[in-house]
């Protein structure tokens, strides 16, 4: 059995917030690019990285990723 | 205050490796009796290594690539070496191939193709020890 992410609601949560990317990249220490990276789907973060989201937003990791079993 | 440190030492890691490639090319120039040229490849180093510090100002990429606080931009480091890896393995195989079939012995390709091989190999082997 494999899962794998397919969406997140990372942009919906920092919009809902007021945040810019750069925001949430400076509180996470990596770069602007790499959230737009995670909200536009092209980037599945590291487990360290979503839980330091998940914390950030104040929600469990599987409420902002979408994980499919395929 | 040891993780500013690690990282002010991980953003200078790369020009100064790149300065100290060029010293190095210099230095093997300069007993092989071609001063010039020794000049002009540590010059070339040094100004894409100040080039690569005063670019890392402007651009995220290069920045997460010196200071390695990225990890999309470590993960693209790491893939794009092993692709030039690669790239630079199937040269040292062709060259090998082209120099076998012209009656030659194959070196110096044999021997790189030989490193490249027997590095992946070891490197396979530390990494899944490692976990």
């Amino acid at each position: 059995m494999k899962f794998e992410v397919t969406g997140s609601r990372v942009r919906e949560l920092r919009l809902a917030r007021e945040l810019s990317q750069g925001d949430v990249a400076a509180a996470m220490g990596v770069s602007r690019q790499t959230i737009n990276s995670i909200e536009t789907g092209k980037y599945v973060p590291s487990l360290p990285l979503a839980i330091g989201l998940a914390r950030f937003f104040g929600l469990p990791v599987e409420e902002i990723f979408h994980v499919d079993k395929s | 205050m040891s993780t500013r440190v690690d990282r002010r030492a991980a953003f200078w890691a790369t020009p100064a490796v790149g300065v100290l490639g060029g010293v190095a090319l210099g230095v093997g120039a300069l007993i092989g009796g071609h001063p010039m040229l020794g000049l002009v490849a540590f010059s070339i180093m040094a100004l894409l290594s100040a080039g690569v510090v005063l670019l890392a100002r402007r651009s995220e990429t290069i920045q997460g690539l010196l200071d390695r606080r990225d990890e999309r931009i470590s993960s693209i480091d790491l893939r794009a070496t092993a692709a030039s890896g690669l790239l630079t393995t199937v040269a040292i195989v062709v060259a090998a191939i082209v120099e076998l079939a012209r009656g030659r012995d194959g070196a110096p390709f044999t021997w790189l193709g030989a490193i490249a091989g027997i590095g992946y190999l070891a490197a396979l082997l530390v990494l899944r020890v490692r976990g």
